[in-house]
């Protein structure tokens, strides 16, 4: 364990570090937006504030689901 | 459009409800003012591209010089006319998707008056000679100083606004403006540190030098196409694109991840401007790969823009209010192509120092943020107004004038770009250098005469939608004025 | 955590961002400060005479890097045609940098001794006459104008400032004789600044107008200069290319 912590802090290995740290940070965002349907609707369901105010028309919620 | 112009117009009446509910006033002086801007700095951008077909008309009259001018060119475009624009429509977009009035009427006008005097005072003082010599970054100490204090303004008006709305959601187009403010922070602040030569010159030397200063001038220099030419107008494209389009955008998602890897990746890709120079190696190498990198996160931006469009792709054939919109996400697709692939060091060894770097900006500032702006702009004047426009005709007009303009401009600059690169690398049979510098900018006549061309068109449509909008206004004036003069008549038959 | 905690607070979001654009710039910029390799140990490189900075003053006023690059590539044609690639070190005093990014006229960066005075100030005034297919715009007001070095003490100092070794004190004179020698060392004394960028004008008759001090003796003494700092006669090939 101990070892690990070295390899990490070795400022020759940082290149792989960041990638690591980068790429599973991009990867877990990616799980956590695109899984789960419940979560996809409820993040989908913020697509109309802009249509929330009150002169224009609310465009049709029935015909444009696609999640 | 037709359909969305009447509705505007239905609200005449109640007039009064949305200028008290939001602060449309701000909202109209910006617009008006990013026009003007937007006139001036294109039209000078016409003159000096002129100058360099023409060298006769510099005229030896020192204020008006290529090298003075051409800050004057870049200033007015970018900070007068897309920093308006900006101004105008964040103001316009924050309070529409928080559904709250702008926070601090007089702080608001505060940061217009501070903008456009910086800008002003900093077209003046370029002609004058005074510049820090560091590119998009030229205003002198003073300037940046009225700057910085305009902007904290402007975060805090924003921040405001955004705290006290009555949506609990911040609209994605919000997060976009917030990291524009933001970054142009940070870079306005790191990359303007100088020591003034007293205090009563306009004349300063910058804090660092050689090496890190060029690396910190191109961290500025990339971020404000990043943040200021493209963040801050993907926040625009957010809103206005789903409100003319009538539905909404086309992934929440996707612009949650793409706003997190763009505005993450974008501060890395600065030093691919330096590819080649004494800069050290693995900075550039750096800038390369998360240039490549950059592409995703940019053309997840264009999908979700086009493909908002997406079961609904007649209305390009009826609005061409759309038609703005969408040929400038086509236009940012292209250039976030082209961007990637020319910070390639084998691509940047032959495009660097050439004309490809200017026509890749080109049509980046013109395809991308000239034309999103044109069509925000159409969109929100006749709402801001309660009117009509003027001419749906002109707009049309204006859309083929710019495209084509466009068109022109690009097709010159890859020429002019990708011949002089190899003419300037190409030998003889003897191993010398087939060419002289000279004979490379003989070659550069022609595109060059296109290239102004292409800016003129440009020009000529900014100038038609000038018209289009002033008639548009004065139409949208005199009908409040006789709607008001009815109603005082009114009262006054009420009270006899 | 759920994106709408972000979403829904704004200091939360406003912090988030500052951390995630904060990164990249911090990353590549802050080790530039501290790696000793960036900036080669080259002997030859010194700060500009009081004449040589306010020519570059006036290169940077006249808005010259906007058409001219200080910066050759280590590629074969660059050095046919302008020489050796440019060096980190020759560029350390240099506040700002002028590297420039668009060559609508030649690189710069040694250009110094190529031409001879005369021909610098004839095309400088009107370059369409010696070079008839030139686009650069004429200078002829740099002739014209006296210039102005009142304020050249006060401009050294602010250069000091920011790290040029411009002496002010003994003590940093005798360490510029050290570093540099005591001729260079007695260009940089802040205290002869005037006496100094007079009598080089003078001695250089740069403009070919002995009489007066114009615009055009600076920025000429400072074109002179550019790239001849180094003799790279003395260094083996293999030692600069350890730090690219």
């Amino acid at each position: 364990m101990l070892d690990l912590w070295y390899w990490i802090a070795d400022m020759s290995n940082s290149k792989i570090v960041a990638l690591l740290l980068f790429s599973t940070t991009f990867v877990g965002i990616l799980v956590y937006v695109f899984t789960g349907k419940k979560r996809s609707e409820r993040l989908e369901s913020y697509r109309y504030i802009p249509f929330q105010d009150d002169e224009d028309e609310q465009p049709n919620r029935e015909d444009e689901n696609r999640s | 459009m037709a359909q969305a112009a009447t509705n505007a117009s239905s609200h005449a009446g109640a007039a009064a409800v949305p200028s008290e509910q939001y602060n449309y006033e701000i909202v109209k002086k910006f617009a008006i003012m990013a026009l003007v801007w937007g006139v001036l700095g294109m039209g000078v951008g016409t003159y000096i591209a002129s100058q360099l077909a023409f060298p006769f008309l510099n005229f030896d009259i020192p204020q008006i010089t290529f090298g003075r001018f051409r800050p004057v060119h870049t200033t007015l475009v970018i900070f007068g006319f897309g920093g308006n624009a900006l101004f105008a429509t964040s103001y316009y977009v924050v309070q529409r998707t928080c559904q709250t009035r702008l926070y601090g009427d007089s702080l608001a006008t505060f940061t217009f008056w501070g903008w456009n005097l910086s800008i002003a005072l900093g077209v003046i003082t370029y002609m004058m000679g005074y510049t820090q010599g560091r590119e998009y970054a030229e205003f002198v100490w003073p300037i940046d100083i009225l700057i910085t204090v305009t902007w904290v303004a402007y975060f805090w008006v924003f921040l405001q606004t955004l705290l006290r709305r009555s949506q609990p959601h911040i609209y994605v187009a919000n997060w976009f403006y917030m990291s524009f403010i933001l970054a142009t922070a940070i870079l306005h602040i790191f990359n303007n540190l100088q020591v003034p030569v007293s205090l009563f010159s306009l004349e300063s030397y910058s804090l660092f030098s050689g090496v890190q200063d060029a690396m910190t001038q191109w961290w500025y220099g990339h971020n404000a196409v990043g943040f200021f030419l493209t963040a801050a107008f993907l926040g625009m494209m957010y809103y206005f694109v789903p409100k003319q389009a009538g539905r909404p955008i086309y992934s929440y998602r996707l612009s949650i991840v793409h706003f997190w890897a763009l505005v993450f990746l974008y501060m890395w890709v600065g030093a691919h401007h330096l590819h080649w120079t004494a800069l050290p190696d693995w900075v550039s190498t750096l800038a390369a790969a998360f240039s490549i990198l950059l592409l995703l996160p940019s053309w997840g931006g264009m999908i979700n823009g086009i493909m908002t469009l997406s079961g609904a792709w007649d209305k390009l054939r009826t609005d061409p209010i759309m038609l703005f919109l969408i040929t400038a996400l086509s236009f940012y697709g292209m250039s976030t192509f082209e961007g990637p692939m020319m910070s390639l060091k084998s691509v940047n060894a032959l495009s660097h120092y050439t004309d490809w770097t200017v026509g890749h900006v080109h049509s980046g500032a013109l395809g991308w943020v000239a034309m999103i702006t044109f069509g925000s702009l159409y969109h929100l004047i006749p709402r801001l107004w309660n009117a009509r426009l003027y001419s749906i005709r002109l707009v049309y007009v204006h859309f083929f004038l710019a495209t084509i303009g466009i068109v022109l401009y690009i097709t010159a600059m890859w020429v002019a770009g990708i011949g002089q690169g190899l003419m300037l690398r190409a030998f003889d049979e003897y191993g010398n250098l087939a060419y002289t510098f000279i004979e490379s900018v003989v070659f550069l006549h022609r595109p060059y005469v296109v290239r102004a061309l292409g800016g003129g068109l440009f020009l000529v449509g900014i100038l038609i939608m000038s018209y289009n909008i002033f008639m548009t206004i004065t139409a949208a004036r005199r009908e409040a004025a006789r709607v008001e003069a009815k109603i005082a008549a009114k009262m006054a038959g009420m009270s006899s | 955590m759920k994106h709408e905690t972000i979403e829904t607070n704004a200091g939360l979001l406003i912090i988030l961002t500052l951390a995630v654009i904060s990164i990249g710039g911090l990353v590549e910029i802050v080790p530039l400060f501290y790696i000793s390799d960036t900036v080669e140990e080259v002997d030859g490189v010194r700060p500009y005479t009081p004449l040589e900075q306010r020519g570059r003053d006036i290169y940077i006023r006249e808005g010259c890097y906007a058409c001219h690059s200080q910066m050759i590539r280590p590629f074969r044609d660059e050095m046919l045609r302008y020489g050796h690639y440019s060096l980190a070190a020759e560029s350390q005093y240099d506040h700002p940098f002028q590297w420039g990014s668009k060559r609508t006229g030649p690189d710069l960066a040694r250009v110094g001794g190529k031409y001879s005075n005369e021909w610098q100030v004839q095309h400088l005034i009107d370059p369409q006459s010696v070079v008839p297919e030139s686009i650069m715009p004429g200078y002829p007001w740099l002739a014209e104008n006296d210039l102005r070095y009142s304020d050249i003490e006060a401009r050294l100092r602010a250069l000091r400032r920011v790290g040029v070794p411009y002496s002010l004190t003994d003590e940093e004179y005798e360490a510029n004789v050290e570093r540099f020698g005591e001729e260079v060392a007695r260009w940089l004394d802040i205290n002869r600044a005037e006496e100094n960028l007079v009598a080089q004008a003078q001695s250089g008759n740069f403009d070919g107008d002995p009489s007066r001090i114009t615009e055009m003796d600076a920025l000429v003494a400072y074109l002179q200069v550019l790239g001849t700092m180094v003799d790279f006669t003395q260094y083996d090939e293999g030692y600069f290319v350890e730090f690219r």
